[in-house]
């Protein structure tokens, strides 16, 4: 069996594989175990320079009802469903029917758009933002929810056609031609045959476009100005006080703000199953 | 009524030609196969009849209907996968309903549709199971099933057995049988297995590189096969092919000299040939039998089977023959076999490859 499992190595092999593990994992933990323990530390304890021992009392309770007394975060987390919610409904949903037609149909273009797609991905977004900020303002998007939304989709759907188009090439494509030889329409075969297996990717793509239009500070910061629009990772900037960065309530912030695409990523993790497609053709 | 008509047909993928003018006249509730090697273009032509493929040109028609620009839901026709390209995320039930479900059929036109196509391929029991929780051969069934509650005038079949293991496929192939003999639908049937086509065809359609050799039945195949590529594919084991050169032997006779020096005399069935002509003489290795003269031959290999024996052997010139003798022969491997032929089996062949005479044991 390779790998040959770690029960039957040499003793001294598997002794430090048992120490070096934990110790891996503890230092590649380091920065969430800092901001965690940060977090519930009183700001008695910053302001005395006790940035790295242990918290002289647990002040959780008082940092993260602060967090929520002291800023408009609640507000600015509401923003941030407003925004990644319908851009990861409009990115995936976009992406499956673009996915769909240049995995299934052939058309003498269809290679040309696909390389445009994924070329779009080339292009860093921070040369854009100038450009895009004067076209928002133009088209009386800017500082809207609604624009977020349409560019965070205009910038998502490339890599999401990517990798639907390759997820629906890779499904056998008998499926579709035997339905065809039934008679199924196009759509009826989208929606019945083809939507249906693609479950596990939506659900990928889902966490990770989730994931990472909430993150997003960038678009963020140019695009939104006003309270009513600003997400979280904008807003949270509000809790740096006036005189001193209280990193106690930042740090209480992030994790807050950080809690939506955990909850994501275990809310669709059933849908991860591999091999949905066994059973199809062959076995 | 369903006869399947091909005219000219010719298929070119880009600059390559798939198909080169085949011309086929299937007619109604005929069991049809398509045989031959891989790349032969077999399972492109039953694509084209399907309406999955273009047909570049010549023309195709389906119960006396013209098919080019017919989509393949309105032909008339129901194919089997030989992926069976059940869809993994319904019950057996929902798949083989789908399309009656998606083409607008009531419910209660659909239900008694199933069940009837359930029964016949035993599947009741199994309706409310996925894909992924059947055996191969009930996949299989369960693709033959979808077919048949289209109540198709043609079905056809792409390779639809060689995914299964070989007992699995013998009862299936019986199967296939039976349903063609209750539905009494016109069957088109790829395969590249010849015994496959030779057990379950009332045609067998030969094709080697986009063209047809040879259309015949089983037995026409066997017994007069056109040239030397029918002759080597149809028949297991395969024709013995031995060169040699023959020349007229007077009384209609042909006298052919192998290579080893070995003279076999031929009746010419009116055949003349050139005194020398080149010739490749072909003889079945069950119509061989060692013990009795005539050729001679160093044993290479030998197979005990139980119900006959396989010998292969090296004439004087070193040209491999194969000889099918009874199960109780024996022979030491290094030893000299004599092997008797039987002329009245012997085909001819010219230089082309064309047959000169059919070894034809029926007549």
């Amino acid at each position: 069996m390779f790998p040959k499992p770690i029960q039957k190595s040499a003793p001294w092999l598997q002794a430090s594989y048992k120490l070096l593990l934990p110790l891996a994992l503890f230092i590649w933990l380091l920065p969430l175990i800092g901001i965690a323990v940060t977090s519930v530390r009183p700001s008695s304890d910053l302001a005395a320079g006790n940035y790295f021992g242990w918290p002289s009392r647990f002040a959780g309770v008082e940092n993260y009802t602060a967090v929520f007394t002291n800023s408009n975060i609640g507000w600015y987390i509401l923003n941030s469903f407003k925004v990644t919610i319908p851009t990861v409904i409009g990115a995936v949903g976009l992406s499956c029917l673009t996915g769909f037609a240049l995995a299934v149909y052939k058309f003498r273009l269809n290679l040309a758009v696909f390389f445009m797609f994924v070329a779009g991905n080339f292009v860093p977004f921070q040369i854009l933002a100038i450009p895009v900020r004067n076209l928002t303002i133009h088209l009386g998007l800017y500082d809207t929810i609604t624009g977020l939304v349409l560019f965070h989709v205009a910038f998502q759907t490339g890599f999401c056609t990517l990798f639907m188009r390759n997820f629906i090439k890779a499904l056998p494509f008998a499926l579709i031609e035997s339905a065809r030889v039934e008679g199924v329409n196009e759509w009826k075969i989208f929606r019945h045959i083809v939507l249906p297996l693609m479950r596990p990717a939506i659900a990928a793509l889902a966490v990770l476009i989730f994931t990472f239009v909430w993150n997003d500070y960038f678009w963020a910061t140019i695009m939104a100005q006003s309270a009513d629009v600003r997400p979280v990772t904008a807003g949270m900037n509000e809790l740096k006080g006036q005189w001193k960065v209280a990193w106690e309530l930042i740090t209480a912030a992030s994790i807050v703000a950080a809690l939506p695409p955990v909850a994501m990523f275990f809310l669709m993790q059933k849908h991860f199953i591999a091999g949905l497609t066994l059973g199809a053709t062959k076995g | 009524m369903a006869e399947v008509t091909l005219r000219a047909i010719t298929k070119s993928f880009g600059d390559v030609k798939i198909i080169k003018g085949v011309d086929l006249a299937i007619a109604d509730g005929e069991f049809c196969v398509f045989v031959g090697p891989s790349g032969c273009g077999k399972s492109t032509l039953l694509r084209m009849i399907a309406g999955l493929e273009d047909i570049t040109s010549g023309s195709l028609s389906i119960g006396a209907k013209e098919m080019a620009d017919v989509e393949p839901s309105d032909r008339g026709v129901a194919m089997v996968f030989q992926s069976y390209a059940l869809y993994p995320h319904m019950t057996v039930k929902d798949n083989i309903s789908f399309g009656l479900r998606m083409t607008g059929h009531k419910l209660a036109d659909i239900e008694p549709r199933l069940q009837r196509a359930a029964e016949m391929l035993q599947l009741t029991h199994l309706l409310d199971r996925k894909p992924s929780q059947l055996s191969g051969g009930q996949r299989q069934r369960v693709a033959i099933g979808r077919a048949i509650v289209r109540e198709p005038q043609v079905f056809l079949f792409d390779e639809p057995l060689s995914n299964l293991d070989a007992a699995l496929r013998v009862q299936m192939r019986t199967e296939i049988g039976k349903l063609h003999h209750d539905l009494g639908a016109t069957m088109i049937y790829v395969t590249h297995d010849q015994v496959e086509a030779m057990t379950m065809a009332d045609k067998i359609v030969v094709l080697n590189g986009g063209v047809i050799e040879q259309v015949g039945s089983p037995l026409e195949l066997y017994h007069r096969p056109r040239n030397l590529f029918v002759a080597g594919f149809i028949g297991s084991p395969k024709m013995n092919f031995i060169p040699g050169t023959a020349s007229p032997g007077g009384d209609g006779r042909i006298q052919v000299t192998l290579k080893d020096g070995t003279i076999v005399v031929l009746e010419g069935h009116g055949r003349t040939v050139a005194a020398g002509q080149p010739v490749t003489l072909g003889i079945r290795p069950e119509h061989l039998a060692p013990g009795e003269g005539g050729l001679k031959a160093t044993v290479k290999l030998a197979e005990y089977l139980g119900s006959e024996t396989m010998f292969y052997a090296a004439l004087a010139d070193g040209s491999e023959i194969a000889v099918k003798a009874d199960g109780l022969a024996k022979a030491a491997i290094g030893s000299t076999l004599d092997i008797g032929l039987n002329p009245v089996a012997c085909h001819l062949f010219d230089a082309n490859g064309v047959a000169i005479i059919h070894g034809d044991l029926t007549r």
